[in-house]
């Protein structure tokens, strides 16, 4: 693989697999600096209560322990969080808002030591009411959760468009349902770790698994009293992140460690457990949808109220919000929209950025009233779903005109057309005993990018080292999803040089420049637009150069092959390394700077709405078909094929993007069937991996995927965002399948196999 | 804190170990220890290994019985030809216990004396009518696996004892045999409810002799011997199996925790004795 010439569009082995499957790679929970400490949170005994003393006497006295820090030891904000509500504290000082609430920081030699210190910490607590459901949270007289505030409320949005109330009583037909989705768990790989030390001249420096190195810098910095050019962060390669590690997770606590460990660097890595308790959780959401169609099966009216449970504190739960109901008309052309939605604090945990980021929530609920309205309507549900999709240029049913690629009905009719479909029939027919079969598809989208007000920039930076060989310095994360190694095939296609004659360096703020976080679909479609531009400026410089040292030589006459020039008359070659010699050291670094272009048509928005997101100008697209089997004796569910169709624009890498899609699916299978992240009054009962179930290689049946490739004029190579549209569609797909094998509907997940034998006893009942 | 793992060769090196040790813990595969030490809900001042006795590992078939001994993998289980032949119970309990790793490193004898109610050979050791060698320095006594666990993680080993060989009748020719598990997932599941089935059937098609038993749905394994009695003598057939559930269903005495609802286990462990109706078209052993 060193010695291939990356190809855009062509399968490529990821330029880190190599590294990663033979263990050489080093995440951030690989580095052991020589005379490190330990350190460790410990966390509140209650969901609410205030802190009236914290003893921290009797830890200090185990032998080993270095320090054991309270918020008293925080010298700046002690809040970390985006704006308008950086409302978490680093250590909890008036009071803890849920379980996963950190009191105090201990500092060990060794982790016995650390373990012995967390136990004697006495904590004094006035318990305070507390409150653990969204819609209970709105009531009046309910326990704030943050004092300070009128409410529980952090953020309410609204899009109305027509008179939907109306509107829904001249349909001909017309669904009404409420959904239940539960809280997932992120569950990556590698829990949150990192290593921190201060540099002689004061600067901290920490090597941490994290999406987003630079917003973490100003965050540190702030909450920490630091100047934000004395903090240096760096991310090397993500043990998987799916939005949990968008924002801070231990960095403050390293940071604070470091500031007060008598020069040694400090170590977190956070047990599974400890990280069940802490990490941020997809949002639970309740959603109920009022859905009408005319006559001719035109989608007329959509009315929609949504809640999300964001736990105790802000972290993403506004910008969340903002997308679910963004994405809450699904892919459709709906006239009269009524959409209203709130996500209020309680006291569980902290829910946030995942995968889908909200949108996952909004269209598990609506592609199932999308679904019970055919039936209602007497409709195919892929007909149905296809007459009403969007075309480029229409209006969507939640924002203004899709003025790019959308190739929704594409990816419809690439299901429509599939022997998995045509098929299902008799499939359905041939069901074995004692089993039941269903089919269900679903429709789905996804933003890309941050929308119009957070810029949404990458500044991209190459270099052509002495040695001749090509650096990328990549600005964004690579959390698994594989963008570092798509940064090097789209470097080495403009370029000509093999992965072998390329190098990446991981995301640190010290090296590598601000180019936004990890998340939101973005990472290939904003670094690699500014990547195309930045290469493309070394690759003049090169030729420019080498032309110089060929005494003129025109640029026709030259080829850029790997590791040097060729001068095609003549057949020299000139090495890169030498051409490097010969620029000036201000030449031998590129730079670009890309923005990526916003939705204009933005004044009447509400601002606060605006801020948070609202609205995005491209989106992915995705149909997804699943056939699933149901065991009428225990209520289990196997998924028997699967097939997903996907408009992400055109393909870099087939291989990369199948992967992706293949995670996106598996991911999502455990959050429809067995992910059911449970708390009751605030306290964790799944706390850990042998209570919370993930999907295992045989749950998973063998996965289908075709790019619908429709170019994205915007995108480099055409290419648009993809790692969370292929996560949305699983849950309904699946839900539809079952509720077509079931006969009946379940309106909670995720669907597990008691809950769908609770609807096959329903139907005996009846007879 | 500084930790003593000891490897025995021998069963008297190991009597040694145990009285220098008298808190340290018998380590087998360790797939149950090592998580009980790391949520700190054992001791583990001394790990003693079974690992390296001879005495303790590997299967022989002889006076009607076969042996195994208790530090044998499940992984040995499912590749030895005995256990093919004649317990194919067990083997089918064991193919579904865990993942590769798990039953690589596991043994039969820690699966026994973790004694969960969820154990998945357990089941079928009941119903295979399994009888244990306790065995201690002074002596060796053989209990029913019925009688040797008591409830959820208790046993009536003694301090000085450890479980030193599994002895399972070899069952008459002409049964079929089948384990159920139902788990929250395909693999790697604690089981939700299971349950073992040997049954011996007539020439004209009606049950001659049976053997249940269930697990998950009681503190240990749970047999009916009512429910055994109601159908011997009675064709498989839907309506019986659908009677005989019910009284299962009654019989059981399943909890609610985070796995699954007692009402789900009850209701389950009656209708997956609709399994039963495959058992027909099964092989014969
Ligand atoms: C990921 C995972 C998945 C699992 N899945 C399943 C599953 O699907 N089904 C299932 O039934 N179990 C499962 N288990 C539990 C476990 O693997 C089994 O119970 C296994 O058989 C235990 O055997 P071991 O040799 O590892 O026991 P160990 O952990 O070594 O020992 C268990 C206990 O028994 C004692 N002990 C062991 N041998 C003897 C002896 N000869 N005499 C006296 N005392 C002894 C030990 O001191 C210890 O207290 C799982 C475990 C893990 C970690």
């Amino acid at each position: 693989m060193e010695n291939q010439i990356p190809v855009i569009g062509r399968s490529q082995p990821r330029f880190d697999a190599k590294a990663k499957v033979s263990g050489t790679e080093r995440y951030a929970a690989d580095y052991y600096p020589p005379g490190m400490l330990w350190g460790a949170v410990k966390y509140s005994d209650h969901a609410h209560a205030r802190l009236k003393k914290v003893d921290t006497s009797g830890a200090k006295e185990v032998p080993g322990v270095v320090a054991v820090l309270t918020c008293e030891d925080v010298a700046g904000a002690n809040r970390v969080g985006i704006p308008p509500r950086p409302d978490q504290p680093v250590l909890a000082d008036e009071k803890v808002r849920h379980r996963g609430d950190p009191v105090a920081l201990v500092l060990a030699e060794s982790k016995e030591a650390l373990a012995a210190a967390l136990d004697l910490i006495s904590i004094d607590y006035e318990v305070l009411p507390a409150v653990f459901d969204s819609q209970e949270a709105l009531m009046p007289g309910a326990p704030l959760v943050h004092s300070e505030n009128e409410n529980n409320i952090l953020h309410k949005g609204k899009i109305l468009k027509g008179s939907a109330k109306e509107a829904l009583k001249e349909c001909a037909a017309v669904v009404e349902a409420t959904f239940r989705l539960p809280r997932q768990e992120h569950a990556y790989l590698e829990t949150e770790a990192g290593v921190a030390w201060v540099e002689e001249d004061g600067t901290l420096v920490m090597i941490v698994s994290t999406q987003t190195p630079h917003r973490d810098r100003m965050e540190v910095a702030h909450a920490l009293g630091l100047p934000p050019g004395r903090v240096r962060i760096m991310a090397p390669y993500l043990g998987g992140g799916f939005g949990g590690k968008d924002g801070i997770s231990v960095q403050c606590f390293l940071g604070l460690g470091a500031l007060h460990s008598g020069g040694r660097p400090v170590k977190i890595w956070n047990s599974r457990e400890d990280s069940f308790l802490s990490s941020t959780k997809r949002h639970p959401a309740t959603v109920t949808i009022k859905l009408g169609c005319g006559a001719d099966g035109a989608l007329q009216a959509l009315c929609c109220r949504l809640f999300l449970d964001t736990g105790a504190y802000a972290s993403l739960g506004g910008p969340v919000l903002t997308l679910a109901l963004e994405h809450a008309g699904g892919v459709y052309r709906i006239p009269h929209v009524d959409i209203e939605g709130y996500c209020v604090y309680t006291n569980n945990p902290v829910s946030g950025a995942f995968r889908g980021f909200g949108a996952t929530q909004a269209l598990a609920a609506l592609e199932q009233a999308v679904d019970m309205l055919a039936v209602k309507a007497g409709l195919d549900p892929l007909v149905f779903r296809l007459k009403n999709a969007l075309r480029r240029g229409e209006e969507s049913a939640c924002g203004p005109l899709r003025t790019y690629s959308t190739g929704i009905a594409s990816c419809l009719k690439t299901i429509m057309d599939h022997p998995l479909w045509l098929e299902v029939r008799s499939w359905e027919k041939d069901a074995p005993p004692f089993k039941r079969r269903g089919v269900g598809v679903a429709a789905v989208l996804q933003g890309v990018g941050y929308g119009p007000v957070v810029p949404d920039y990458a500044n991209a930076k190459i270099e052509l080292l002495e040695d001749g060989r090509i650096r990328v310095y990549s600005g964004v994360t690579d959390m698994g999803q594989g963008n570092a190694s798509t940064y090097l095939q789209i470097a080495g296609d403009i370029l000509s040089q093999r992965f072998g004659d390329m190098e990446a360096v991981q995301p640190d703020t010290a090296r590598t420049l601000p180019s936004g976080s990890s998340s939101a679909s973005r990472t290939t479609f904003t670094y690699g637009n500014a990547l195309i531009k930045a290469a493309g400026l070394l690759r003049e410089r090169i030729l420019q150069r080498a032309s110089l040292m060929l005494m003129g030589a025109a640029y026709t006459e030259l080829a850029l092959l790997p590791g040097r020039v060729r001068h095609i008359p003549s057949g020299r070659d000139l090495p890169l390394g030498l051409i490097a010699s010969m620029l000036d050291s201000s030449e031998k670094v590129c730079v670009y700077s890309y923005v990526a272009p916003v939705a204009r048509d933005i004044a009447g928005i509400d601002e606060n709405f605006r801020n948070m997101g609202y609205p995005h100008l491209i989106f992915s697209y995705g149909a997804h078909l699943a056939r699933i089997e149901i065991d009428e004796i225990t209520g289990e569910v196997t998924v028997k094929s699967y097939l997903a169709c996907t408009d992400a624009g055109r393909v870099l890498n087939p291989q990369a993007y199948e992967q992706q899609v293949h995670g996106g699916i598996v991911q999502s299978l455990g959050y429809t069937l067995f992910e059911d992240f449970q708390v009751q009054k605030g306290e964790i009962l799944t706390t850990g991996l042998a209570t919370y179930i993930l999907p295992t290689a045989v749950d998973v049946p063998d996965l289908l995927s075709i790019a619908v490739q429709e170019e994205e004029e915007n995108g480099p190579y055409g290419m648009k965002g993809l790692g969370e549209v292929c996560a949305n569609a699983t849950f309904p797909a699946v839900a539809n399948a079952a509720a077509r094998a079931a006969g009946r509907r379940i309106f909670e997940g995720p669907l597990t196999a008691e809950r769908i034998l609770e609807v096959l006893a329903e139907e005996h009942k009846g007879e | 804190m500084k930790k003593e793992f000891i490897l025995p060769k021998t069963l008297e090196e190991l009597w040694e170990a145990r009285a220098v040790h008298p808190r340290g813990a018998l380590l087998a595969g360790g797939t149950d220890l090592l998580v009980r030490i790391r949520a700190g809900r054992a001791d583990s001042q001394a790990l003693i290994s079974l690992d390296r006795i001879p005495d303790l590992r590997g299967i022989s078939t002889g006076d009607g019985e076969i042996f195994i001994g208790p530090a044998t993998t499940h992984q040995q289980l499912l590749d030895d030809y005995s256990v093919q032949k004649h317990l194919p119970l067990l083997r089918q309990s064991v193919e579904v216990l865990g993942s590769p790793q798990v039953r690589h490193m596991g043994t039969l004898g820690g699966n026994i004396c973790t004694a969960s109610p969820a154990g998945d050979t357990l089941p079928a050791l009941y119903v295979l009518g399994a009888r244990l060698d306790l065995r201690s320095p002074q002596g060796c006594r053989t209990v029913p696996i019925k009688e040797f666990i008591e409830g959820p993680g208790k046993t009536v080993l003694r301090k000085d004892e450890i479980l030193s060989g599994i002895r399972v009748p070899m069952p008459d020719p002409g049964f079929r045999a089948g384990y159920h598990k139902v788990g929250q997932r395909k693999a790697m599941a604690i089981a939700v409810v299971s349950m073992a089935c040997q049954v011996w059937i007539n020439d004209h098609g009606t049950v001659g002799r049976i053997r249940l038993g269930w697990g998950s749905v009681g503190p240990t394994v749970k047999t009916l011997p009512e429910v055994e009695k109601f159908l011997e003598g009675r064709p498989l057939s839907l309506e019986v199996l659908r009677e005989a559930g019910q009284m299962v269903s009654k019989g059981v005495t399943p909890i609610d925790d985070v796995r699954a609802g007692a009402a789900y286990r009850r209701l389950v462990a009656g209708r997956i004795l609709l399994r039963l109706l495959d058992l027909l078209r099964k092989e014969v052993f």
